[in-house]
């Protein structure tokens, strides 16, 4: 265990650019936006005169509406995190067994009393839970800071910014969602990780080339094959990622839930699952017969990388 | 005797070579093997092996274990330096050491500050802002304080300067090695190992061409040095090999009758480098 904890802190250190500072990016991305937005606002053409106007506005509205729409911008506040993070994991994922490598320091990790199964899951561990935590964190931070600045502009401008939407928006509830989306997401995307992990112990160079490659090639073949019969959706490869990708318990797009617009989960070009944000339709996702298929080609993907990594340092 | 490796019928195949043919080998405890030879000759496919880096055929036991079954197990005994400049470059020494403390039951923190202080790496560098001797002194002090029993050296010294290589095996051999500790070593340098050495196993075409003890070496070997005059007489006594230096003849002797020889010239005792000539160039074992 502290041995696996010491792996984990390892790929941390690695990875800091990508870990840390690429979230604390983005929250900065938010905050000057946010900035720009409250100092530029007078200079916009628009129905308010001014911020004061506005807020003025803001607390006569409806409770419930302003309570449901700070909660949905929060939720997709997330997005951006999310697609960033999907981003991070993935190249993360698809350096994790090749770099070492090529600079050839895979010949110190391996002179540590450590084994190749520690050392993968480790690398694993570090793409499914350590990344999005630290995703996660900096995306509640933002949120937090960028709550306390409105509030005290809020105050400023003389309205009190507990009612108007502090007290709203349900953070904790929004914040936790989104912590479980993550990790949903990270059991759901588990035979991607297997695979970026098995070409990353494969590759001889260009690990990108031999990630997508592969899969596009075997497509496009059974595209062309499959042609002159049923051509449908879900029959073929791209059709099986397309869904795959759809039913993601990752809270990325949006959509209309009846007459209402807000976040949901994965997109909702299916109707295989419910694509509202709830803990049972990420649980369902958990629990379905497809995360049972999808567990199976991960297990096949990395015990090939496991066979791979023991073999890694002949030549 | 314990046998700290031991080989039998060890052999390694490429797809197309055999790098390793069929090797028994047993190194006891508490000596410095070195082995040497070729580019090529399998030193390093042999090393692997022991080192479980590698598939292998053949029984193979280090330290009891199987290297192909138990790398993990076995490096907690076992450490090996493989080439110098194989530390991560992003890595920090601090780092470094923290993880290593964490993942090696057999690190001491205390010795490696110890032995880096006399260094000029410091805990905030990272490995590649270091110089080449700076990473080598980094790994050496890393392994020196880590308490194994195998130590493997594959070209330890590669491309650092002779002030450091000499350093380097001094600092092996005073603060390091004692009597339940093994080293092996493979190199080019053969003059700047002799002296530690304690065996000497030739490995020439994935077969071992000589295996013996130093002192083996002085008492079946002998160099003749003579003037033209006698080079016919040394030469009917059936030297394993014979090369000219300024103007005399030098043979080298196996099992020799050293009276004989006497008369002929000088006799000294052979350097390894010249045994290892000799040996290439004609079968001394």
């Amino acid at each position: 265990m502290n041995r696996l904890m010491a792996l984990v802190k390892r790929e941390f250190w690695e990875n800091k650019g990508a870990f840390r500072t690429t979230p604390l990016v983005i929250g900065g991305i938010f905050l000057a936006a946010m900035l720009m937005f409250l100092i530029t606002f007078n200079h916009f053409d628009n129905e308010f005169q001014s911020l004061k106007e506005l807020l003025r506005f803001i607390a006569q509205s409806d409770v419930a509406l302003r309570d449901k729409i700070l909660y949905e911008v929060n939720l997709s506040m997330s997005v951006i995190f999310s697609m960033v993070l999907a981003f991070v994991v993935f190249f993360y994922l698809l350096g994790s067994l090749y770099d070492d490598r090529k600079d050839r320091s895979i010949l110190f990790w391996k002179s540590l009393p450590a084994s190749d199964t520690l050392t993968i899951g480790s690398k694993l561990l570090s793409a499914m839970f350590l990344a999005p935590l630290v995703f996660w964190v900096i995306y509640v931070l933002t949120h937090i800071v960028i709550m306390l600045l409105f509030s005290v502009v809020i105050m400023v401008l003389g309205e009190n910014p507990w009612t108007l939407v502090l007290s709203l928006g349900s953070p904790f509830k929004a914040w936790s969602l989104v912590l479980l989306s993550y990790f949903a997401q990270s059991f759901w995307a588990l035979p991607l990780y297997g695979w970026l992990m098995l070409v990353s112990a494969f590759a001889p160079r260009i690990p990108l080339l031999f990630a997508i490659l592969p899969p596009v090639v075997l497509g496009v073949l059974e595209l062309w094959f499959d042609f002159l019969k049923t051509f449908t959706l879900s029959d073929n490869l791209f059709g099986l990622i397309g869904h795959w990708f759809a039913n993601s318990p990752l809270i990325m797009s949006a959509d209309s839930h009846g007459d209402e617009f807000g976040v949901s989960l994965g997109a909702p070009l299916t109707s295989d699952f419910d694509h509202q944000v709830t803990v049972a339709n990420m649980f369902d996702r958990l629990f379905s017969s497809d995360m049972l298929i999808n567990l199976v080609i991960a297990a096949i993907f990395l015990a090939g990388t496991l066979w791979l990594r023991r073999r890694a340092t002949e030549s | 005797m314990n046998y700290v490796i031991e080989a039998r019928g060890l052999t390694k195949r490429y797809k197309r070579t055999i790098a390793v043919d069929n090797i028994d080998l047993q190194i006891p405890e508490g000596r410095i093997v070195g082995l040497i030879g070729p580019n090529g000759a399998g030193k390093t496919s042999a090393l692997k092996a022991i080192l479980g880096l590698a598939t292998y055929d053949g029984e193979l036991s280090v330290l009891g274990k199987s290297p192909a079954k138990d790398r993990a197990a076995l490096m907690e005994d076992v450490c090996f330096i493989a080439d110098v400049a194989v530390l991560p470059r992003w890595i920090r020494v601090w780092q470094l050491i923290e993880l290593t403390g964490n993942i090696h039951p057999k690190f001491s923190r205390e010795k490696c500050l110890q032995y880096l202080s006399t260094t000029k790496v410091t805990l905030d560098h990272r490995v590649k802002q270091l110089s080449k001797v700076m990473v080598a002194q980094l790994h050496l002090a890393i392994v020196m304080a880590i308490d194994v029993k195998l130590l493997v050296l594959d070209e330890p010294t590669l491309g650092l300067d002779i002030l450091y290589r000499k350093q380097f095996y001094t600092n092996l051999l005073n603060d390091y090695f004692d009597e339940q500790r093994t080293i092996v070593i493979t190199t080019h340098q053969v003059e700047e190992v002799e002296h530690i050495l304690s065996d000497l196993v030739f490995i020439q075409d994935g077969r071992i061409a000589l295996n013996c003890s130093m002192e083996d070496v002085q008492e079946r070997y002998i160099e003749l040095i003579c003037t033209p005059e006698y080079a016919g007489s040394a030469r009917q006594l059936q030297p394993l090999h014979e090369r000219e230096l300024f103007g005399r003849h030098i043979f080298l002797f196996k099992n020799a009758n050293r009276e004989q020889l006497r008369e002929l010239g000088e006799l000294h005792t052979p350097s390894v480098a010249d045994l290892f000539v000799a040996t290439m160039t004609g079968g001394a074992s």
